[in-house]
């Protein structure tokens, strides 16, 4: 681990393991399960943003509980970096739902004070208070805010809220599993600047994870892309939208329609995501791969490292830098 | 200029509440013309599920309609029986609905779904129902539909549930199809396939559409034309080309520039709209958006700004955006 890293993951796995019957327990057989997370490393450095993305069901949100240490990986490690005394930095999550995910019967200043005497990061109540209302005015609310109930908030106002009591632990890494995803367009714009802005402010280390490739294309530094559990492609947030190498990132940029109205045309992937339970073998894409040839259905890609430092699992090189290179995919019908 | 499939006029919902009367909708106009996709795009409580249900009698209490004239090709439809109006739902204007787990009922198999509604709008019955079912089951696009006929709702993907809402609303050959966020439920790469399956069959059958969304890059990608809601209020009607280069209400404009999107050089901006659209019964005196608008002046916190019609486009603002030299 060089001084720079600040988190790190090697090959971590997570495995959803279903009920076995008394026969299997008896038996001692291998229940099986659902691979959530597979053999998954990345490396975050100090001060830098790392975006995931996928689709429903590829293990982005499994993956921020496994390091945010509320589930334990079946297999592989996530090593935070210690400081000079061993003490392992605080971390803090924000979550994507602000209407559960804050107390109705607490107060905003409840609510907020509850990291600050949990890590005992102030004393003596007036301290404590100085504290919310410095914390409720970084983020855009008024001191004033803090006698009223989240019920009297609306739902820009509440993520501001969920970010206002995340900042109160003093946390050093945050992460935030789709934190604008139950926003409208206008207050989603007003929380990420707002994000970008404590980001740059407070050299906050983070994990953002997302299904939008637009927000995360802003918030992150580098971007992960997640399919069925497993990392297809890791680079730097411009070097992935402008040469992607994986076939499903440069899917999936295209997929999202975009405000051209000229060119209206759709890319749809071909197929549907297969269950993630029963994994395809070889390439987990390669159902619905526009370039899959019998290697991809035999054998998992190796891991391949790109000059500007991203890695990517495919067992081809190919030139994905422009819509045009994919070959037609309307014709290819939904299995 | 043909007659417009469907116009509505001064479309007015109110929820009774105890402490008195809240509008919902106030005084709504747009027209869908034959042929046409009219996309209806604005933020949670701008009012799009509102004036979509309104149209086919399925406002919940408190939610009433108070005011305003439907017609559905030459036919009133808010005066309508409700026994009548039962015949329309489903017949002429078929409905698309956000999520397709609770819109299917899940106790009965997808075919006999199809069947009944078949059945009950076409007139026709047995075999040939179930004919017309098996096809529609294949058109939407799902493999082997003598199988797919005998499922239920749970043994279905999203995608594919969303599928079969499709041919739901499509089956009796309605005139108008309302798709209240048909992709919202869904994944990228999914909606992608539901939007080029919209955008076929629309193609095919020439069925007029009405796309309530508020995914801006649906509306790019769909709409003929698109009308923007801001709190019960139409802001702006324009031609979609016109709308995304030219927006005249600053709400338009603002509601774009917030958009995390992409532009061809690589750069991402994101400009931000202070402050929040206005709760239910909290509307501002005036324009709707004036306290958000970088463009008020006294006169749009005092009067509310009529809907003006310029050239193709209509909008509801004192001091219209001119057009960017680029």
């Amino acid at each position: 681990m060089s001084a720079q890293d600040f988190l790190t993951l090697t090959g971590v796995s997570k495995v959803y393991r279903r009920g076995q019957s008394l026969l299997e327990r008896l038996k001692k057989t291998d229940a099986g399960g659902t691979k959530a997370v597979s053999d998954v490393s990345l490396m975050i450095r100090h001060g830098e943003t790392v975006g995931l993305v996928g689709e429903s069901g590829c293990g982005k949100s499994t993956l921020a509980r496994l390091v945010s240490g509320l589930m334990a990986p079946t297999s592989g490690e996530i090593v935070f970096r210690k400081d000079k005394t061993g003490r392992t930095p605080r971390l803090q999550m924000i979550f994507q739902d602000p209407y559960s995910s804050l107390n109705g019967r607490w107060t905003i200043e409840d609510i907020i004070a509850e990291p600050i005497k949990v890590h005992k990061l102030r004393k003596g109540r007036a301290a404590i208070r100085a504290r919310v209302d410095e914390l409720l005015v970084q983020v855009g609310l008024s001191p004033a805010d803090a006698e009223k109930y989240p019920q009297e908030f609306s739902g820009g106002q509440r993520q501001r809220i969920c970010i206002a009591r995340a900042l109160a632990g003093e946390p050093e890494f945050l992460i935030l599993d789709e934190p604008t995803s139950a926003l409208d367009v206008s207050v989603q714009a007003q929380i990420l600047n707002l994000l970008r802005d404590l980001q740059k402010n407070l050299h906050l280390t983070s994990l953002f994870i997302t299904h939008n490739l637009s927000v995360v294309r802003i918030m992150a530094d580098r971007i992960g892309v997640m399919y069925l559990g497993e990392l297809v492609e890791e680079a730097p947030s411009e070097e992935l939208f402008r040469r992607p190498r994986h076939p499903y990132t440069r899917l999936l940029i295209d997929a999202a329609p975009d405000m051209d109205t000229d060119d209206r045309s759709l890319h749809p992937i071909a197929g549907e995501l297969p269950n993630p339970a029963f994994p395809p073998s070889g390439c987990r894409f390669h159902t619905r791969c526009p370039f899959a040839k019998d290697v991809c259905r035999s054998t998992a890609p190796p891991q391949k490292m790109t000059d500007a430092g991203g890695l990517y699992r495919c067992h081809f090189d190919l030139d994905l830098s422009n819509t045009s290179t994919v070959p037609a995919l309307a014709k290819m019908k939904t299995a | 200029m043909t007659s417009p499939l469907l116009d509505v006029r001064d479309l007015t919902v109110t929820i009774n509440r105890d402490a008195g009367m809240v509008t919902a909708l106030d005084k709504v106009s747009f027209h869908v013309n034959p042929g046409e996709v009219l996309g209806i795009v604005g933020e949670s409580g701008a009012g799009k599920s509102i004036t979509g249900a309104a149209i086919i009698d399925l406002l919940v209490p408190p939610l009433k309609r108070t005011g305003g004239t439907i017609t559905l090709a030459g036919e009133r439809l808010d005066t309508l029986s409700p026994k009548a109006m039962r015949a329309v739902r489903g017949g002429k204007i078929g409905f698309i609905f956000q999520d397709p787990m609770t819109s299917l009922n899940p106790v009965i198999t997808i075919g006999r779904q199809l069947c009944d509604t078949i059945e009950a709008h076409l007139k026709i019955g047995g075999d040939r129902a179930k004919k017309k079912a098996l096809e529609w089951i294949e058109r939407v696009g799902l493999p082997n539909p003598d199988v797919q006929f005998k499922r239920y709702p749970h043994q279905l993907s999203g995608g594919m549930r969303q599928r079969i809402v499709i041919a739901l609303a499509l089956c009796a050959n309605p005139a108008l199809v309302i798709a209240d966020e048909p992709t919202t439920a869904l994944d990228v790469s999914v909606q992608a396939h539901i939007l080029q399956l919209m955008r076929d069959l629309h193609r095919e059958s020439r069925t007029s559409m009405m796309l309530i969304t508020h995914d801006l890059g649906v509306i790019a990608k769909m709409a003929d034309r698109v009308a923007v809601l801001y709190a019960g209020r139409v802001a702006e009607i324009s031609l979609v080309g016109e709308l995304f280069n030219a927006p005249k209400h600053p709400y338009t404009r603002g509601l774009i520039r917030a958009t995390p999107m992409p532009s061809p050089d690589g750069n991402v901006r994101l400009d931000q709209i202070p402050g929040a659209m206005p709760g239910l019964g909290k509307t501002p005196p005036g324009c709707a958006f004036n306290p958000r608008c970088f463009k008020a002046e006294g006169d749009c916190c005092v009067t509310i700004p009529p809907l003006t019609a310029r050239e193709s486009a209509a909008f509801s603002c004192f001091h219209p955006l001119e057009k960017e030299v680029a």
